[in-house]
């Protein structure tokens, strides 16, 4: 039923090896994240309040974060899945120069969103939250740099293709499957935030002082 | 899939003209000797490359346990001191494990799967020697705690400023290997009274940088061979014609896959407690040791059956040959195998019903572990049924594997008893789990490869180990190891605590003490025995034929040892136990119109896979370095990361390369054939 | 087969699969636009909760299906994923399960 299959080397299934590999690699991913994102919302029911600062004083998360600018990383984030969409497909038809603005602008969002990302850290560092002053700061900076560090692989790899392209030797069937490789790693680096953005902001945002600490006063800020 | 294979077919590599990839540099296909065995990407080079560490740091584990039981052997000795002792008992179940069994079995998964499905090579064969190496590194930087231990205790580093800055000195990893929390982590920054916010020594960080990087190999491997079975099977040999041994190469890659994540995991957090402050295990700020013991057995109880089921798979493939009979209730036994491993993930808390995690949660895992009894039940039924009215040869590796069924059964018997929780109670932390789990694992998984090193030895060398010596050695390995865990089961129940480097008089546990480590020796005479007599063998052995055994599987219908390309022609199969159809039934194996003169595609050698899995050399001395206070470790780390990098940079322009190679090819002359070009690879 | 060359059968499928790619887009926009909102409004949280875990799910399969290709792949990927996946989310939903705060002492910390 897959169009693509005859497009593959004969291997035993119709996929090809590189892309069943990947898909392996994003299945056993899955069980990475599974287990940091789980650690942190496990420490958020426990200790639902928030975090204590270096100064002593009670901080819930909600008021910590900024969900304006999160919304926008969101946002960029998913744009850039949407070009790296396109750009597979460029790769597919064959058209090289496609291909290269589509895969520079999900470079260019993917600097983009570290940029949020880095802004946010500090943003955050500023306000009291630090690696070694709470629990929720060492889950919540080693999950969402864990996902960053992907992020940053993934724009090495898209830049390294990118240069690559000028070689003249990306391309026909080998080359469009390369770059559909590297596609979907992409996108699953962005379904992972997906899963991140719901569960680790969105939400702290029910209720008075998040899911978690639902019922507790919030503190006036 | 493209490739650059500019020649036109040669007789051998060395008729090649020398060839330079994308990168501008030669591909060192046509090196022989020391540089080849370096650059191979022969999953056959490659497997003896992995048995032969693994048999090395199988004598390590060996060393390392016999000292514990010298010093075990009478009560409140001296032989080492309690620190070196808890040294002693880490280091050796850490090698045991991850450069012993897994290795060796890695061995096998690497020669026999291409084999055994009708392919040339697996699907990535550099990301194959990538596997291997990163290994070797890996391993050398575990063990070199050990040199850093010796030159600690010689004295060596005394003039060094940031040896004498050290709060701690222990330099090989001490916490068990599981290294459980929070002795392995951290209690924040609030303590003055000493100045390292940690609880041991820089042995801790060498042991989590050293299973991170065997993890990285580990998981490499499995995706290659996954992706090898499913996609590489030879015409005609559906899922459910594969040799049992690769079926279980299929699930234990499987498991690898989704069992290792938790452990990078759970070593990133620890990681970050230990450099950077972090307080994942830390209890003064919050952070729940438990968590630590959750998520390093939601691995290691995956584990195990990683361990057990290649094993497995070997027993599953020697007792039909040896009974001449084909195995009973195949479909069932790749079943069993498959919920093994499924149920294997839903048991981790046996390791904790001693923590308190309350009865509901104690009593599922408690069930949950009774009913991973049920599979394995049914697989040593099968394999009865296998031998029952068989004409049974008692041929080594078929002693072996006989053996194997009844120790293993017996550390299951041990195992059953655990998963009762109120009986666990008193089992746990006691000498009881360790007969338990040496019985699996020694009675079960060495006796199981053991029994695979004999049985595919001929077909790996061309040669044929000695009988009376094989005899001689497994003896004296079956009657070693079961003085040395046979008591500990009594020693467990009457009360014998685990990791206690001396225990006094008057408990009773002297007698069987000197008993088992009466044992230890005996299992060490056997081992030695059995490796050298192997290694002799591979070296000046007696020649044998390609089938000595009267095999079932397609391996045995290839020369010994194996040529380079492995299949002439491609086999084409039309049932089960393929080649003894061929030789014994009317299925006969057919043979593609590939090969000949036309050649078959070889993947070209490559310095790259090696070159990226240095960077883990730098990467695994800087870590444990920033722990030492050494300055500008950091930067060792970052130059390791640059050298994996650059190494794959380099791997992924240098193109997979790839030349043609004549095969020697039986029946009508290549003109009177029809094209041989078949589809391209 | 020649590689330089992509034949017309290609070119018409992947052109269908841009406008797919465009709607897809604009959708997870719009999804991720509503879920902002919906966190702000005066509901009970476990309903809104519900809410959000049933559109995260939606983006999430929207993604791997389409943009990852997954729904004109074979299904042998996406049932190897989905195990991974699976394995996952029943794993570490026991995991917090088993973390239940009757049984840890949190009155040290806040």
């Amino acid at each position: 039923m897959s169009q693509d299959a005859a497009h593959h080397a004969p291997t035993s299934t119709g996929i090809d090896h590189k892309k069943l590999i990947m898909w392996l690699f994003l299945a056993s991913d899955c069980m990475f994240f599974g287990t940091l994102i789980s650690t942190h919302l496990l420490y958020r029911k426990l200790y639902p309040t928030g975090f204590t600062d270096a100064e002593g004083h009670q901080q819930f998360v909600q008021k910590l974060f900024n969900i304006e600018l999160t919304s926008f990383s969101t946002f960029i984030l998913l744009m850039s899945s949407f070009l790296m969409a396109l750009a597979v497909s460029a790769m597919h038809k064959g058209e090289l120069k496609s291909f290269r603005r589509n895969v520079l602008g999900v470079i260019f969002f993917g600097l983009i969103f570290l940029g949020c990302q880095v802004y946010e850290f500090t943003h955050f560092y500023h306000q009291g939250l630090t690696i070694q002053n709470s629990v929720l700061g060492s889950t919540f900076y080693v999950l969402t740099g864990t996902h960053g560090t992907h992020v940053a692989i993934g724009i090495l790899w898209l830049v390294l293709m990118y240069f690559y392209s000028f070689t003249g030797k990306l391309g026909g069937h080998v080359g469009a499957l390369d770059v559909e490789v590297a596609g979907l790693y992409w996108h699953f680096v962005d379904i992972v935030w997906i899963i991140i953005f719901t569960a680790v902001y969105l939400v702290e945002y029910l209720g008075p002082s998040g899911i978690w600490g639902n019922g507790l006063p919030t503190i006036a800020k | 899939m493209s490739h650059d294979t500019h020649h036109a077919p040669v007789a051998s590599k060395l008729d090649l003209a020398p060839e330079r990839s994308d990168l501008g540099l030669y591909r060192p296909d046509r090196t022989t000797g020391l540089l080849d065995w370096l650059t191979t990407v022969d999953h056959k080079k490659i497997g003896i490359l992995y048995g032969a560490f693994a048999m090395f740091y199988f004598l390590v584990g060996g060393v390392e346990a016999l000292a514990i039981r010298t010093q075990l052997a009478r009560p409140d000795q001296a032989v080492v001191t309690a620190r070196m002792y808890n040294q002693l008992f880490t280091m050796h179940g850490t090698t045991m494990i991850f450069l012993g069994v897994m290795p060796l079995s890695a061995a096998f998964f690497n020669f026999l799967v291409p084999l055994q499905i009708g392919a040339r090579d697996v699907a990535f064969p550099r990301l194959n020697a990538f596997s291997l190496w990163a290994f070797v590194f890996g391993a050398f930087v575990l063990n070199a705690s050990w040199l850093f231990e010796f030159g600690h205790l010689a004295g060596w580093f005394d003039g060094f400023a940031w040896h004498q800055a050290l709060t701690y000195t222990d330099f090989a990893p001490a916490n068990g290997w599981f290294s459980y929390a929070p002795l392995s982590g951290t209690f924040g920054q609030a303590n003055a009274a000493l100045q390292s916010p940690r609880f041991t020594g820089v042995g801790t960080d060498f042991w989590i940088i050293g299973i991170q990087i065997l993890g990285v190999a580990s998981l490499a491997a499995s995706f290659n061979f996954i992706c090898t079975i499913l996609n590489m099977r030879a015409k005609g040999m559906t899922m459910m014609r594969l040799p049992v041994f690769t079926w279980m190469t299929l699930v234990t890659s499987f498991l690898i896959i989704l069992a290792f994540p938790a452990i990078t995991v759970a070593l990133i957090e620890l990681m970050f407690d230990r450099q950077f402050g972090a307080n994942f295990f830390n209890p003064s700020a919050g952070g729940q040791p438990v968590l630590w013991q959750h998520l390093f057995w939601i691995f290691g109880h995956p584990e195990v059956y990683i361990l057990v089921l290649p094993a497995m798979g070997i027993v599953s493939e020697i007792l039909p040959t040896f009974s001449g009979k084909a195995l009973f209730g195949y479909p069932i036994i790749v079943f069993s195998g498959a919920v093994i491993g499924f149920l294997g993930f839903a048991v981790w808390s046996h390791h904790m019903f001693t923590t308190g995690l309350g009865p509901v949660p104690t009593a599922a895992f408690s069930l949950l572990t009774m009913a991973i009894a049920v599979p394995t039940g049914v697989k040593i039924f099968n394999w009865l049924g296998t031998i029952w009215g068989g004409r049974v040869r008692f041929t080594p590796p078929m002693v072996l594997a006989l053996g194997f069924i009844w120790m293993f059964m017996c550390g299951g018997f041990s195992g059953v008893m655990h998963s009762s929780a109120p009986a666990d109670s008193q089992q746990q932390d006691s000498y009881f789990v360790i007969a338990h789990f040496h019985y699996v694992l020694l009675g079960g998984v060495l006796l199981g490869l053991m029994a695979g090193l004999y049985f595919w030895f001929p077909k790996i060398f061309g040669r044929m180990p000695n009988a009376t010596i094989a005899y001689i050695g497994s003896g004296l390995v079956i009657l070693g190891f079961n003085l040395a865990f046979g008591p500990m089961h009594y020693l467990g129940l009457a009360g014998m605590p685990r990791r206690t480097h001396t225990y006094h008089a008057g408990n009773g546990w002297e007698q069987w003490n000197l008993v088992a480590t009466i044992g230890a020796y005996i299992l060490g005479i056997g081992v030695c025995i059995v490796f050298g007599n192997l290694v002799w063998t591979a070296l000046k052995g007696k020649k044998c034929s390609n089938d000595p055994w009267d095999g079932r599987t397609l391996e045995w219908s290839l020369p010994s040892p194996v040529p380079e390309y492995n299949f002439a022609q491609s086999p084409v199969v039309g049932a089960r136990d393929a080649f003894t159809e061929h030789k014994h039934g009317s299925k006969r194996i057919a043979y593609e119109n590939d090969g000949g003169d036309a050649g078959v595609h070889m993947p070209s050698q490559s310095w790259m896979p090696m070159l990226a899995a240095a960077g883990f050399l730098f990467i695994g001395f800087g870590m444990p370095m920033m722990s030492m206070g050494v300055p500008h470790a950091g930067w060792i780390v970052i130059t390791g990361v640059g050298v994996l990098i650059a190494g794959i940079w380099f791997w992924a322009v240098e193109g997979p390369g790839g030349y043609m190679l004549k095969t020697p090819v039986e029946g009508p002359a290549p003109a009177d054939r029809p094209s041989a070009a078949t589809s391209a690879h | 087969m020649s590689d330089a060359v992509i034949d017309q059968k290609t070119i018409a499928i992947e052109t269908e699969r841009y406008h797919h790619f465009i709607t897809l887009a604009l959708w997870l926009a719009a999804i991720t636009g509503v879920e902002i909102v919906l966190i702000f409004l005066p509901v009970a949280p476990v309903v809104i909760l519900g809410v959000l875990a049933l559109l995260s799910a939606i983006k999430f399969f929207a993604v791997i299906l389409w943009f990852m290709h997954l729904i004109y792949d074979a299904r042998l990927l996406f049932w190897l994923f989905f195990a991974g996946l699976a394995l996952a989310f029943a794993t570490f939903t026991a995991v917090m399960v088993l973390f239940s705060s009757d049984r840890i002492d949190t009155k040290w910390f806040s």
